[in-house]
């Protein structure tokens, strides 16, 4: 009787592991078809308005939190019929999530981000669809020129669709640069400063503070624009070349720029932060400017509430741009938009390309570019003025003085993320008092070597 | 083990005996097999390719012994390899030798006390990982960090020290965390084992003449071994596969890098490599073969003594 009541707990254990393993979802596509066969579905399950969608999106201005999106995905599909299913990402690890479904062929059918990883990476492997078929001539005429380059690949293809653009800044403490006699080397009206104020900035700041008031963070790649826009901005070196096929920050101006800024003393090279660390630190009033800065930073009340643009005490933040021997900055911009995974089921796609159509070209263009918090990469979406949507928001319009020094969008370079790992591991270097020259030119020559 | 507990049982019924035994394995075996013996063929057999994300296929192409030649050029892994050595190093002596001290401290308390002590030593082992490691975060903070505060308010320090961020001190500061985190278990065993030591043989001992450190050497100790075998097995395999506390205070920076976080990097974060799955998994085929080869040391040390 033991034997048999045995016998059946085993069976019975056996059997639950096959039935929790072995539920496959029969609505999945199945990836390894061929997609001509896919486009025929043999019964659709939702009439051929509706549908579903996946988005993964990264935390892009509010397109990373959850109540703001729905708002606008649940206006798309009370438009169009089709739902959209959400999926949030973090910098620090939406990387390795999207990799892995890419691995296990589970990809979203839309992803937000921008060219960096759109383009660079997974347009670049044939993971998305083209989608030059979107684009006629008007579009391109309102779509800002540089965003649709960047959202362009070498062969032609064009991998995302740009919703935003916005540039990359630093930002000071306002007051606290009052305090030590720092603030008449700031250009308040055009936002820039040359890098000879910089210099004598930081050094006021230090005989003020005694201790480091800016901090070249390089623990990770999180907010890595900001150091090396800095880096390239003091003498005007340079971070690849034109064609975007090196790295060329190996440049003696660059070296220039790191010898000086290892010998300020308000200057710390911190392996200990990345852009996200230092930003909690100058909130806080530690540090009394970041590298780390954009718009959303500006606008954001921070944790303590206090407000926009002010630190967790209500010191005043004033963004600025990097400072520049020449004093024509030339900013990292970002810019994002939508691309959509080629999963191999035609109706899937053609939902998607009505979303983006929907979000980056029609009337709700405004809400969406709203929702992100940046900048409407075009003038205007089918007949919808988008120059002057944000003249009821002072901060949006101050920070617009920065839009003019963007510069060029390099981050679609080949072998991307290989570089920046070699960039923060060569800042980690320099920090901790290597031969300057010698290290930028071993990193700047494993990433290239890397790129192929 | 049917046949010795029952010599008499017939064939027929050792047979269903059996088979009820291996039904019940089953579902362990399962598990066994499809998340650690498959993985591991496939580990060993993508070390020997290019396997990478964008290729289809798992396997990629057969590339023979070039990635375990490239390993041993790679100026990251070779450091890394170096880190988790030092790390194996200093943390297994040092948590065995320090468990075993507290333990012969604390057995003979009475049962409350003890009851006291072993969950002091054991709260960082049952709370979670990513808690413990931000507490530390905190306490090692470059600007605010208790450390830094304590250090200046004494006076011992000028400038703060930047625990985390410099490459004197952050791989210590791991190895400390790594340590509190490691001692509860090995305290909870040899106070265990030190309670089973058989009295009868350290009263002959002393009764023999024998000296405390002779009772502890000659007769406490090596009906420990055991014990201590498997604390040091268990302390070397976890040091070895220090993940959690890199990823989560330095991302294998200011020389914490080691050979775990880079199997992780190579194989998630630089996807744009051709062939990093397989590059990874030499990593971790060559961290294996360390492990085993010093597991394997452990025991035939145990064994002699």
């Amino acid at each position: 009787m033991k034997k048999l009541l045995a016998m059946v707990l085993a069976m019975t254990m056996v059997m639950a592991l096959v039935a929790c393993g072995g539920n496959k979802d029969s609505t999945t596509p199945a990836q390894d078809t061929p997609p001509a066969e896919n486009n025929a579905p043999e019964a659709p399950e939702t009439p051929a308005a509706g549908g579903e969608l996946t988005l993964w999106t990264y935390p892009i201005g509010n397109w990373g939190q959850e109540d703001k999106v729905k708002a606008i995905t649940d206006a798309f599909t009370a438009d169009t019929g089709i739902s959209v299913k959400v999926e949030y990402l973090a910098y620090a690890d939406g990387d390795d999530k999207v990799n892995s479904a890419i691995t296990a062929k589970s990809a979203p059918d839309l992803i937000m981000e921008g060219p960096e990883r759109l383009v660079t990476n997974w347009g670049d492997k044939g993971y998305l669809v083209d989608l030059s078929d979107m684009f006629d001539d008007t579009d391109k005429s309102e779509i800002n020129a540089a965003a649709m380059t960047a959202c362009t690949h070498s062969n032609g293809e064009v991998y995302e669709y740009p919703l935003v653009v916005t540039a990359h800044c630093m930002a000071v403490n306002l007051d606290a640069f009052k305090e030590a006699g720092a603030d008449q080397y700031l250009d308040m009206a055009t936002r820039t400063w040359s890098t000879d104020d910089f210099i004598k900035a930081v050094d006021a700041l230090y005989a003020h503070f005694n201790s480091p008031v800016g901090a070249v963070f390089c623990k990770g790649q999180g907010g890595d624009q900001g150091t090396r826009a800095l880096v390239n901005n003091m003498y005007g070196g340079t971070f690849t070349n034109a064609a975007h096929d090196q790295y060329t920050w190996d440049d003696p101006l660059n070296v220039k720029a790191l010898e000086q800024l290892k010998s300020m003393p308000g200057i710390t090279f911190d392996a200990s932060l990345e852009g996200g660390d230092e930003i909690k630190v100058f909130y806080q009033g530690i540090l009394k400017m970041a590298f780390c800065w954009n718009i959303a930073q500006q606008l954001n009340p921070n944790l303590a509430d206090t407000g926009a643009g002010l630190t967790a005490s209500g010191e005043e933040i004033a963004f600025m741009a990097f400072p520049s021997e020449s004093g024509a900055p030339q900013l990292c911009g970002g810019i994002w938009g939508f691309g959509i995974f080629d999963n191999g089921d035609q109706a899937r796609i053609d939902n998607a390309k009505t979303f983006i159509k929907w979000m980056c070209d029609s009337e709700h263009t405004v809400d969406a570019v709203k929702t992100a918090n940046y900048f409407a990469a075009r003038s205007s979406a089918e007949g919808t003025d988008l120059s002057a949507i944000w003249a009821d928001n002072d901060i949006m319009n101050d920070y617009q003085v920065l839009m003019p020094y963007l510069g060029d969008y390099y981050q679609v370079t080949k072998g991307w993320a290989g570089a920046r790992t070699e960039w923060w591991t060569m800042l980690q270097k320099v920090g901790e008092g290597a031969n300057i020259a010698e290290t930028v030119a071993t990193y700047a020559g494993n990433a290239n070597a890397a790129a192929g | 083990m049917a046949k010795q507990s029952h010599p008499t049982m017939s064939r027929a019924l050792q047979k269903r005996e059996n088979i009820t035994g291996y039904l019940f394995m089953l579902p362990s075996l399962i598990f066994f097999i499809g998340f650690v013996v498959i993985p591991m063929i496939i580990c060993i057999i993508t070390s020997l390719t290019d396997a990478n994300m964008h290729d289809q296929g798992m396997f990629g192409n057969f590339v023979g012994l070039s990635n375990f030649t490239k390993l041993t050029k790679d100026v990251d892994f070779l450091e890394a390899l170096k880190n988790t050595f030092i790390i194996v190093v200093v943390s297994v002596p040092t948590v065995c030798a320090f468990s075993l001290w507290v333990s012969s401290a604390i057995y003979k308390l009475s049962g409350p006390v003890l009851s006291a002590f072993r969950c002091i030593f054991y709260l960082p082992v049952v709370t979670g990982s990513v808690a413990v490691t931000v507490v530390w975060k905190w306490m090692y903070d470059n600007y605010t960090g208790i450390f830094n505060h304590v250090l200046k308010g004494a006076g011992l320090i000028e400038q703060n020290i930047n625990w985390l961020g410099d490459s004197k001190y952050a791989l210590w500061c791991i190895i400390l965390i790594l340590f509190t985190t490691s001692v509860g278990q090995p305290i909870v065993l040899y106070v265990s084992a030190l309670g089973n030591v058989d009295q009868t043989l350290i009263e002959a001992a002393e009764v023999d003449g024998a000296t405390s450190f002779q009772v502890f050497w000659k007769v406490k100790w090596a009906q420990m071994m055991p014990t201590t075998l498997y604390i040091l097995v268990i302390t070397t395999i976890n040091s070895f596969q220090c993940f959690a506390l890199i990823q989560l205070l330095t991302k294998g920076g200011a020389g914490t890098n080691t050979v775990m976080y880079d199997i992780y990097w190579t194989a998630f974060k630089l996807t744009e490599q051709a062939g990093h799955f397989g590059y990874a998994n030499a990593m971790g085929v060559v961290l294996a073969i360390f492990i085993g080869l010093l597991s394997a040391l452990q025991f035939k040390l145990a064994k002699e003594k």
